[in-house]
């Protein structure tokens, strides 16, 4: 009974510990790959570890590290955070501009428009306009996940992960040619 | 067959070496391909994985929790629900006692039972009878969809076909797989509680010592709706009290869960009714209430605390349930069971919410 009452003392500290451990471990394998995805949406390094350790803070509020979808859950809330992250950039920067549209242009420098920033803004606007799923297939590929953990990220089978990434490559690139054009 | 030549088999290949249309589709794909590649490039990450860990071990919200961080109360009401979830645990263990079939329990209705705030304190005092183990862990988790909350709980997401005016169309899903808990009535600790607080602790019937009660609960999912993220949305210094007062009210909950299952061993259903009945810490009042219900088996006893709610009975999709209303008039709430057991919940008037409960799907 002594033995069971000192186990029972040390069971919840050992569990912090251990629960501590665990995320510890999952961060140091998975941070790279969380930011990796982030940044491949928003190419803002700054912003991309932003939304990674808001992803990982969300993470260890709602879940344990060593629950078996810890990985595929924090490559599909990377890339929905970092998603959604250029959609309200994208609502905010069509507000500013139906405000100040003068404004806008007096302030810009001419030469950053000529800048290779345009070519992503114009990328990004491209994928914010593009619907969830689609979107967050392309990234996470691009991202260097294989088709599996792609599946698993979206919860969706592996066998239509190349039929999802063709047409959403085919998408991208009319949603950039559109936002070109315009 | 972009990303991996391999994967084309040997008549595959033949056929796509003579036709024409499959290398153009091909070609205009592999184009798709390598162009998504050019425009997703991204500025080179330099990261450094120590620090970044230590801002996240020092962000507020990072302190480990136990499952449902539970946005939906605010901390002034958490004991009021800790008090309520072992008045639920009790009534599971009344309506255990009247059960006729020993071994095995499953609610096929609901009933209210009005509890006053004092015998929920009592009834917390719970683990002073016995010892609560859990052979499972509740292990609730929020997840990103329905489909998530359905491969979790292993039953449909329930569909509100009716929503109330202005209801935000932002759903966060909760699902939770079986919990099973073990309360063990434990003679020494009974003894001492009721020497602790000056009541005899009535004579134990044969076998009720080690006496196991294993409560069965879930898989359940919930439905929040309502942005609950939107006050610490986008800035890192609102955090800096580190408190849930940006915490948003849902506007709706709905959940359904599979109904608790009890069963017992070593007691008859008599000896467990008696017993529970009389044991201190239970008002007069509460044990009549629960006699009063008649014959409770197969009934799911909620506990209303009278001075916060009032309940009505009311017939959902036809089936006979509860309607509990906020006396402020600040929320209703409306549980029936259906083969499983529903819940829907909101600040609203009750008449919406019944209107939710009836178009579940």
């Amino acid at each position: 009974m002594g033995l069971n009452l000192e186990a029972a003392a040390e069971g919840p500290k050992r569990l912090v510990k251990t629960r501590e451990e665990a995320f510890e471990a999952l961060f140091k394998t998975e941070y790279a790959r969380v930011a990796g995805i982030a940044n491949r949406v928003l190419a803002d390094p700054h912003e991309a570890e932003d939304v990674a350790q808001e992803v990982f803070i969300n993470f260890h509020r709602l879940h344990s590290a060593t629950a078996q979808f810890a990985p595929a859950w924090l490559h599909r809330a990377a890339a929905h955070a970092a998603l959604n992250r250029i959609r309200g950039r994208r609502r905010r920067e069509k507000r500013d501009m139906a405000q100040a549209p003068d404004e806008g242009s007096r302030t810009m420098d001419p030469q950053q428009m000529l800048e290779v920033s345009e070519d992503r803004r114009m990328v990004r606007a491209a994928l914010a306009r593009m619907a969830p799923k689609p979107a967050a297939v392309l990234v996470l590929r691009a991202s260097g996940l294989s088709y599996s953990e792609v599946a698993q990220a979206l919860g969706v089978g592996t066998g239509q992960i190349g039929t999802l990434l063709r047409r959403a490559e085919a998408t991208l690139r009319k949603e950039v040619t559109r936002g070109t054009s315009i | 067959m972009f990303d991996d030549p391999d994967a084309l088999t040997g008549s595959d290949r033949t056929h796509y070496a003579t036709c024409a249309e499959c290398q153009a589709r091909y070609a205009g794909m592999a184009e798709d391909a390598r162009s998504a590649a050019t425009l997703l490039a991204a500025p080179e990450l330099k990261l450094d994985i120590a620090s970044a860990f230590k801002r996240v071990q020092a962000a507020p919200a990072a302190k480990p929790r136990f499952g449902f961080s539970f946005p939906i109360l605010r901390p002034a009401s958490r004991p009021m629900f800790a008090g309520l979830a072992a008045a639920v645990v009790l009534a599971a263990l009344v309506v255990t006692a009247f059960a006729n079939v020993l071994p095995l329990f499953q609610p096929k209705t609901v009933a209210t039972v009005p509890v006053t705030v004092a015998d929920i304190q009592s009834l917390s005092a719970l683990s002073d009878y016995g010892t609560v183990t859990w052979s499972q862990q509740p292990n609730p988790q929020i997840v990103l969809s329905a489909a998530d909350a359905e491969k979790i709980a292993g039953f449909k997401a329930p569909v509100a076909k009716y929503l109330p005016k202005g209801t935000s169309s932002t759903i966060t899903y909760g699902a939770m797989a079986k919990a099973v808990a073990v309360f063990t009535f434990d003679a020494a600790k009974a003894q001492s509680a009721a020497a602790k607080s000056g009541k005899a602790l009535p004579k134990l019937p044969a076998g009720m010592d080690g006496a196991k009660l294993t409560v069965t609960a879930g898989p359940a999912i919930i439905e929040i709706y309502g942005n609950l993220n939107l006050g610490s949305e986008g800035s890192s210094n609102a955090n800096s009290n580190g408190s849930s007062q940006n915490i948003n009210l849902p506007e709706l909950v709905i959940a359904e869960s599979v109904a608790p299952l009890v069963t017992s061993t070593q007691v008859t259903a008599k000896q467990l009714e008696d017993y529970v009945l009389s044991m201190p810490g239970i008002s007069k009042e509460l044990a009549a209430a629960v006699r009063a219900i008649g014959d409770p088996s197969g009934t799911l006893l909620i506990p209303v605390p009278i001075q916060y709610a009032t309940s009505t009975p009311v017939t959902i999709q036809g089936s006979h349930g509860v309607a509990l209303g906020d006396n402020t008039g600040l929320g209703s709430a409306v549980i029936w069971i259906k083969g499983n057991v529903f819940a829907v919940a909101g600040p609203q008037k009750q008449s919406e919410v019944i209107k939710v409960a009836s178009n579940l799907k």
